[in-house]
């Protein structure tokens, strides 16, 4: 039988892959008996989750006004190029 | 089909390729560049375009290769990072000699209003910002952009497959210790 500590790692390994059936059903059984990783792959499930749209929440980072005129400067310039080609 | 030029689209989604890049690249000046190398780009293929999607689904996946791409360019940069990772590896694991858990882990009351959850996501990308480098580079790369196994291994500088999964597997167990010390256990 496998301890908590490796069931954590196959929880995370998990989540990425197809572990062997036999495996996944440890795991179920361990999910189902332990409330300590029961609720570890929850939270781990939720992070992932939040992970995923992270960047439509954290609006307090923008662009800088003089990064946004730098970079509409060098697209004109590339635009204008590629267009007298 | 409406007329679209890169500089309508920095005004409207510059911000939002900004910071899905910054959160990757971790520098602001390599997030500019691939903003804008990323708009020229979507300049170069409009035609590739299609309604399917929406103009800002499109543009985020351009700059997820231009992501892709700037870890190519930079995989030798790896390599030194790497022992930040294991000095505080013992950290990461709240686990007694026998693998069980040290103490209980508790509930998590998940944010559930706007306010909560814009507060919630400026703790996570506090936490995000704690991890090595690496580990960083590997939950966007493999858990976010589901980057293949051995691509992933190939540019963050990881042996084996197993070596991968522990240290993503650690990665987790370090951001949800970061969440719930700065977040959960705050009531
Ligand atoms: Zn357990």
């Amino acid at each position: 039988m496998r301890h908590c500590k490796q069931i954590v790692d196959l929880v995370s390994q998990g989540m990425e892959s197809k572990l062997p059936w036999s495996i996944r059903m440890e795991v179920k059984m361990h999910l189902l008996m332990c409330k300590n990783c029961y609720r570890y792959a929850k939270q781990l499930k939720f992070m992932q989750s939040e992970l995923k749209t992270i960047e439509n929440n954290i609006a307090d980072t923008a662009l800088t006004e003089t990064a946004k005129k730098r970079i509409q400067q060098s697209l004109k310039l590339a635009i204008h190029e590629t267009s007298n080609d | 089909m409406t007329q679209q030029s890169p500089e309508t689209w920095l005004n409207d989604h510059g911000d939002l390729l900004y910071r899905y890049a910054l959160l990757r690249v971790r520098s602001e000046t390599t997030a500019e560049d691939l903003v804008q190398e990323t708009l020229l780009a979507g300049f170069l293929s409009w035609d590739k375009f299609t309604e399917k999607s929406s103009v800002s689904t499109w543009l985020v996946g351009i700059l997820k290769h231009k992501i892709v791409d700037h870890f190519r360019k930079h995989r030798h940069e790896v390599k030194q990072v790497q022992a930040d990772e294991l000095a505080d590896d013992i950290l990461a694991y709240q686990f007694d000699s026998e693998g069980h858990w040290q103490v209980d882990l508790v509930e998590w009351d998940t944010p559930d209003t706007q306010m909560d959850q814009k507060q919630f996501s400026k703790v996570f990308k506090l936490c995000i910002s704690r991890l090595p480098q690496r580990m960083a580079d590997l939950l966007f790369l493999r858990a976010i952009e589901n980057v293949p196994m051995a691509e992933c291994c190939d540019l963050l500088g990881f042996e084996s497959d197993n070596q991968l999964w522990v240290t993503l597997s650690r990665t987790r167990v370090k951001l949800r210790q970061c969440l719930n010390t700065h977040w959960f256990e705050q009531g």
